[in-house]
């Protein structure tokens, strides 16, 4: 415990004594002697190194800073556009001739009716004439009423979908609720 | 001294560990609770609409679906699938916007152009719901529209049932 104790000791005297510092620079003393050119030639490689070294340093530090800086710029900019703010609903003039479109029987609303009604003019059309094609005088009247919704040059059960199913989409209809 | 540091070293590294270790945990038991979390069921919710004696040829309606009081933090209800009616002229699935799924709200919309028309009372829908929490979802019901075979609007009168 004592022995322990000694190890942690912070008061030992560090100190050696001037005969024995004598003696280890006798013996660790160079046998030779280093000639006083070679020693300034190898001091002076030496700073011009540490001298390159340096201003590589600074100049790498200095690409670094602006590396830096053009990465803050780029960030700040991308932040000021605010990416990630959707754009809100937009009443465009497309959707204003859309809505038009399907609004068959002009009563302002586009619902159900709308695509009931355009049903009912398709169904007691011509039935020989199938799909009222735009040569015929039935097609050419409905599509002159601009029922022919999808522009595919018929006015057939696929604008009557077109209709209905713009009467139940979520993002034009802004709710009864 | 070097040896006093060691030890002081060794501790302090124990220690950092030991409470690494101790938030991983409590990070993960906090992870498996919020997992248990709350109750999720599915329901349907069938829509009936009564025209009373005229036939009744087309329908819309709207339906808003909410997570009941109280409402823990992760509750709410979510359309899962929409089916069609009870009577042949109604019984095709019914118009409604797909972006409504996963959704609390729907539109939906069905017409019948035959003269088989139902009259009375009749279950025009079926909507399949999810519901997350124990609490009873609240449940805002519009028609839009009602029409006869004419297209002419109806007064009509909109309900719903929950299922089972």
């Amino acid at each position: 415990m004592t022995e322990k104790k000694g190890h942690f000791d912070e008061d030992l005297d560090l100190r050696i004594s001037p005969k024995l510092s004598a003696d280890l620079n006798t013996l660790f003393k160079p046998q030779f002697s280093v000639p006083s050119e070679l020693d300034r030639a190898i001091m002076d490689q030496a700073n011009r190194r540490l001298v390159q070294r340096h201003w590589r340093h600074r100049v790498f530090r200095h690409i670094s800073i602006w590396r830096i800086a053009a990465a803050a710029a780029v960030i700040i900019f991308a932040f000021s556009l605010n990416l990630t703010q959707k754009p809100g609903p937009t009443t465009t003039s497309s959707f204003i001739v859309e809505a038009q479109a399907v609004d068959i029987d002009r009563n302002g609303r586009v619902d159900i009716l709308d695509a009931f009604k355009l049903a009912r003019y398709v169904e007691s059309a011509d039935l020989t004439d199938k799909n009222l094609s735009p040569v015929s005088s039935t097609g050419q009247a409905l599509r002159k009423q601009g029922w022919d919704i999808n522009g595919d040059g018929l006015v057939n059960r696929n604008d009557v979908d077109s209709v209905a199913l713009a009467a139940v989409r979520l993002d034009k209809n802004k709710g009864v609720l | 001294m070097m040896k006093k540091i060691t030890v002081i070293s060794l501790v302090s590294v124990s220690l950092v560990s030991v409470s690494l270790m101790l938030a991983l945990l409590y990070a993960r038991v906090g992870q498996a609770a919020t997992r248990i979390g709350p109750k999720v069921r599915f329901a349907p919710l069938h829509i009936y609409l009564d025209s009373g004696n005229q036939p009744l040829a087309a329908y819309q309606f709207e339906l808003k679906a909410a997570a009941g009081k109280p409402a823990p933090a992760k509750a709410g209800v979510k359309i899962v699938g929409v089916e069609g009616g009870q009577h042949k002229a109604f019984k095709e699935a019914p118009y409604y916007d797909p972006a409504a799924l996963a959704n609390d709200r729907i539109i939906i919309a069905a017409f019948n152009t035959g003269s088989e028309l139902p009259k009375g009372r009749t279950r025009i829908a079926t909507i399949h719901l999810q519901i997350i929490g124990d609490a009873e979802p609240d449940y805002e019901l519009k028609l839009v529209v009602a029409a006869d075979a004419d297209a002419k609007e109806i007064p009509a009168k909109i309900t719903f049932e929950k299922g089972e």
